[in-house]
């Protein structure tokens, strides 16, 4: 009997949806779960979606890739940086090791995958895609297949906009014809292991997150927009269905996610703290929005800055590192301390106590390659993004500074694993990203022995 | 001569003989089955547009433009 994994993999997709709110609306992931172990699967730090698919494909941290997010900081510069592409994953990808047994994959919307690099089977890359005029596959031929099939090739959706109805159809079309293109796929081509990220989850949560959840401070009750995110979740149970009934009997299927999320709290504007605790000086006044990279910062009186997003990367200006740089090497640990101290004891807008979680690269990780951030650090347990504007009045943002979001990252997605005659069902321990790996490579026949320097572990032995 | 699908074209016997000891260890069924493999990737690489170096500068910029329309940069 011929070998296979299928792994879905839903972006952002959380426990608290997947396995509660939705779950007894999705049959199909109802009858799937009914017949495997699942849990919830910890990601990694920082659990942004860039790095987070590679390091679940490659075993590796943030660290070890020198990816922590989706640029990358050039070092020394202020505000420079670089996109990641998957010339910059150095590690082997877990396509890339099964074939080594001859195994062929078939790799559909993981990130960064642009310019697809040729692999012992098929792939289509991720959003991170210029176009779909680019050479986005492996064999370049099957663009020519894919392109018949559905016309254009949608990779994303920018759903930070008000028009909330053009974002859901546009995310639905998206969708579909991907499906349609998987189905193809999985016509026509022999495969052994076969990834579908699909980014939609992610996107038709930031986008109507409010409409559903009642604990949202922005909760909007809304007929329609209020179901958005079911009925995406339905349109891809209904696939599954079809998935499972060509499927079910002979493959192992694997669904999971690269982090989870919950509803945003509001952004906290950084850079405006920074500046009212003296740690950043600007020459000029700024007005309200002002990209970091675009204010008159003066760098030779600014110790600190951030840059925005999920979470805040915070870069210290070092002596001999930096341009400009003004804290020298033998302040820097006490610096550290001391400016820990500080974001540790950042309170929300009414005085509540905030969990603030800050991470040190160096510590964090057992190898720091790349450009890492000083600190990376999480506002109220994520429930805070970061703005990486400023010039505001007052730092705490109810809306986010780059275009409309209502959720924010978690700690916890989702794993799920079926395969024929498994012997264990039901919820499952924690698991985390690491695992996921170990575990594709042990279904595939590798050992431990053979796997060095990884942080995971299979759970196969779970389920056998 | 067509028959249905597909057609024949020559190739010299050596090159055939080379193709087909190439194949012996492969996935591939036939010398044919390689052969339409192998030009498929060539043809569609001269088809598909003068292309740059994939992750140019061009394409960086699409990507900046993308990610900044998506808040992330």
């Amino acid at each position: 009997m011929v070998k296979r994994l299928f792994v879905l993999g839903l972006d952002a997709a959380p426990p608290s949806l997947l396995f509660g709110r939705f779950i007894e609306k999705l049959p199909n992931f109802k009858r799937l779960l009914d017949n495997s172990i699942y849990g919830r699967l910890k990601s990694c730090d920082p659990p942004i979606t860039v790095p987070a698919w590679m390091v679940m494909f490659t075993g590796r941290t943030p660290g070890d890739l020198g990816i922590y997010g989706f640029r990358n900081r050039i070092e020394g510069r202020y505000n420079e940086y670089t996109i990641p592409s998957s010339k910059d994953v150095k590690y082997v990808k877990i396509w890339e090791l099964i074939a080594r047994r001859g195994y062929k994959s078939a790799v559909v919307g993981v990130p960064p995958t642009y310019p697809p690099q040729p692999l012992n089977g098929w792939m289509i890359s991720g959003f991170m895609t210029p176009s779909d005029k680019s050479r986005f596959t492996y064999p370049p031929s099957l663009k020519y297949e894919v392109k018949s099939l559905v016309g254009k090739y949608v990779f994303d959706v920018v759903f930070r906009r008000e028009d909330r109805e053009a974002v859901y159809k546009e995310l639905v079309d998206m969708t579909v014809n991907r499906l349609k293109v998987i189905n193809h796929l999985l016509d026509t081509k022999p495969w052994n292991l076969f990834i579908y990220m699909e980014i939609g989850i992610d996107r038709v949560q930031h986008a109507f997150w409010k409409y559903f959840d009642e604990e949202h401070p922005r909760h909007t009750p809304h007929k329609e927009f209020g179901n958005a995110i079911l009925n995406y979740y339905k349109l891809l149970d209904d696939w599954l269905g079809t998935f499972l009934q060509r499927f079910g009997e002979n493959t192992a299927i694997m669904v999971v996610s690269d982090h989870g999320a919950k509803y945003m709290k509001g952004a906290f504007a950084v850079n405006d703290w920074l500046i009212e605790k003296g740690y950043m000086v600007l020459k000029d006044g700024v007005e309200p929005g002002t990209r970091i990279s675009e204010a008159p910062v003066d760098w030779n009186n600014t110790y600190v800055w951030g840059w925005g997003g999920y979470y805040s990367r915070i870069f210290f200006n070092v002596e001999g590192r930096e341009e400009n740089g003004i804290i020298s090497r033998e302040e820097y640990p006490d610096f550290v301390k001391q400016f820990i101290k500080d974001i540790m004891s950042i309170r929300g807008p009414k005085g509540e106590v905030w969990r603030n979680v800050v991470h040190v690269p160096s510590e964090l990780y057992s190898k720091v390659n790349g450009s890492p951030p000083d600190l990376m650090v999480y506002f109220d347990d994520l429930y805070w993004r970061s703005a990486g504007t400023l010039g505001y009045d007052n730092y705490y943002l109810p809306e986010n500074d780059t275009g409309p979001d209502d959720s924010v990252h978690d700690y916890y997605g989702v794993y799920v694993y079926s395969e024929p005659g498994i012997r264990e069902r039901g919820q499952s321990k924690d698991l985390s990203i690491y695992d996921i790996y170990p575990t594709i490579a042990e279904f595939f026949g590798f050992s431990v022995d053979e796997l060095s320097g990884l942080y995971g572990e299979s759970f196969l032995n779970e389920v056998r | 001569m067509t028959t249905g699908k597909y057609t024949t074209v020559s190739i010299p016997k050596s090159l055939y003989n080379r193709i087909k000891k190439l194949v012996e260890e492969t996935g591939f069924k036939s010398v044919s089955d390689y052969v339409t493999y192998v030009l498929r990737e060539v043809v569609a690489m001269h088809e598909s547009e003068k292309y740059e170096e994939p992750f140019g500068e061009k394409d960086l910029e699409e990507i900046k433009k993308r990610l900044k329309a998506l808040g992330y940069i």
